[in-house]
């Protein structure tokens, strides 16, 4: 697979430190707990880290963590380690229940008085996300190559779950423009990549 | 790249970015185990873009958050063993259909798991609904079928081929209350078998009606039905 993300982040592999997460995913698929258990003990606080980037409420994306590993232990058979690394599957799980709730919860009332998410100035720091990469990888530098606004927006969208409506309004443009240019600043961050 | 292939990669790049809604979400969902190509591309950006998980600080979770999980394990509903053995000939079939359709993307998931997870996620190959609903064409054809489970989650099962206009899609509708009106609960460029986004929505019921719409390509623009119905049906207990 092109990019593999090895070379930005060595852990991912599951052998330079922690424990062999596509071990540990055989054994889930092969019906045992304890593998399941260590796979949490390993990864749970990064998982729980960014769901709650993106959900911005601690119990709502303790609920999501909680679904993710439910789901690695019932799909854990559809994992292929030739085809991804064990920690980047399990980081997809979780992005897509993350998601999935941030997506119904805007546009559903919780209870009488309670919308779940008053989604205004609380996003996280976009630049402070892109000084947090390894120096020198090349996401990093892709990143810093892109112009601030899109840079930013493309971040706020990974990590803090915008659509490209909230990313519209946050920015004053209309809608139509903002895709325009959010397609082709991942064009230009792929083409970077590569 | 061919201007379908770029097309397809932006698509990957913006589902995999997040910056699509809810609809947009469920239908480029839908399509992943279908298309290897528009998989392939999700698997590639998600490669891309991962180091940024990397960047949000580690938190721990409380106790009772391993304490949910070993009690949902415990439930048999979630067991992939546990498929309960079905009485009627009707759920009989229903869980054939499903068979078939697990069939079908075990094969994609072989060769693309990374990007087809994410549809096998929504898959409930391994359980029996809770309810189903019959969707059929105002002569009486069924068109498709919505099968919902007992954790909330649902799934559409197509049954016929629907053409659907350049420029149009397909909306899946469920209504149960006459004051909230119709909700959206997915949206596909063709007929085809997909997840629904039923999720945090109340509990279906007896009885609730489903429905499929022609709508715009991008989901009807008021955030209800405006295009004719081409299959509706309620939702009935299998027996």
């Amino acid at each position: 697979m092109p990019g593999m993300a090895s070379t930005l982040r060595p852990a991912a592999t599951g052998t330079a430190t922690g424990p062999d997460l596509t071990a540990l995913l055989r054994g889930c698929a092969a019906g045992d707990r304890a593998a399941l258990r260590a796979l949490y003990d390993s990864e749970a606080p990064r998982l729980l880290g960014v769901a709650w980037r993106i959900l911005r409420r601690r119990d709502i994306a303790e609920e999501a963590l909680q679904d993710t590993f439910v789901q690695i232990w019932t799909r854990a058979a559809t994992f292929d380690p030739a085809l991804g690394s064990a920690r980047a599957w399990m980081f997809a799980v979780l992005r897509h229940r993350a998601l999935h709730i941030l997506r119904h919860s805007a546009r559903e009332v919780i209870s009488d008085d309670e919308t779940l998410f008053e989604r205004a100035d609380d996003a996280p720091d976009p630049e402070a996300i892109v000084s947090r990469l390894a120096e020198g990888a090349r996401l990093r530098r892709c990143l810093e190559g892109l112009a601030p606004d899109r840079r930013q927006a493309i971040v706020l969208a990974y990590a803090g779950g915008l659509t490209h409506g909230e990313i519209a309004g946050r920015m004053g443009r209309p809608l139509g423009t903002v895709k325009a240019w959010l397609r082709r600043s991942l064009l230009a961050l792929k083409g970077c990549m590569q | 790249m061919s201007p379908a292939a770029t097309e397809r990669d932006l698509l990957a790049a913006e589902y995999v970015a997040g910056l699509l809604d809810q609809a947009e979400m469920t239908a480029v969902e839908a399509r992943l185990a279908g298309e290897p190509a528009l998989a392939a591309a999700v698997a590639e950006w998600c490669d891309r873009l991962v180091a940024l998980d990397d960047t949000a600080l580690p938190a721990r979770p409380g106790l009772q958050v391993w304490h949910n999980i070993e009690a949902a394990l415990d439930r048999p509903v979630t067991r992939p063993a546990a498929r309960p053995s079905l009485k009627a000939r009707l759920a009989g079939l229903w869980a054939d259909l499903a068979f078939w359709r697990v069939s079908g993307l075990a094969g994609a998931a072989a060769a693309l798991a990374l990007a087809v997870v994410l549809a096998l996620t929504l898959a409930r190959d391994a359980r029996a609904p809770t309810l189903i609903a019959v969707l059929v064409s105002e002569t009486g054809r069924a068109g498709a079928v919505v099968q919902v489970y007992g954790d909330g989650s649902a799934a559409l099962l197509a049954l016929e081929h629907v053409a659907v206009p350049e420029g149009r899609a397909l909306q899946v509708w469920t209504k149960w209350s006459d004051a909230r009106g119709p909700v959206s609960i997915g949206l596909l460029g063709r007929a085809a078998s997909a997840p629904l986004a039923t999720a945090d929505l109340p509990a279906a019921r007896r009885d609730q009606l489903f429905e499929i719409t022609l709508e715009p390509a991008a989901g009807s623009p008021t955030g209800r039905p405006t295009g004719p119905i081409l299959y509706k049906g309620l939702a009935a207990d299998p027996l």
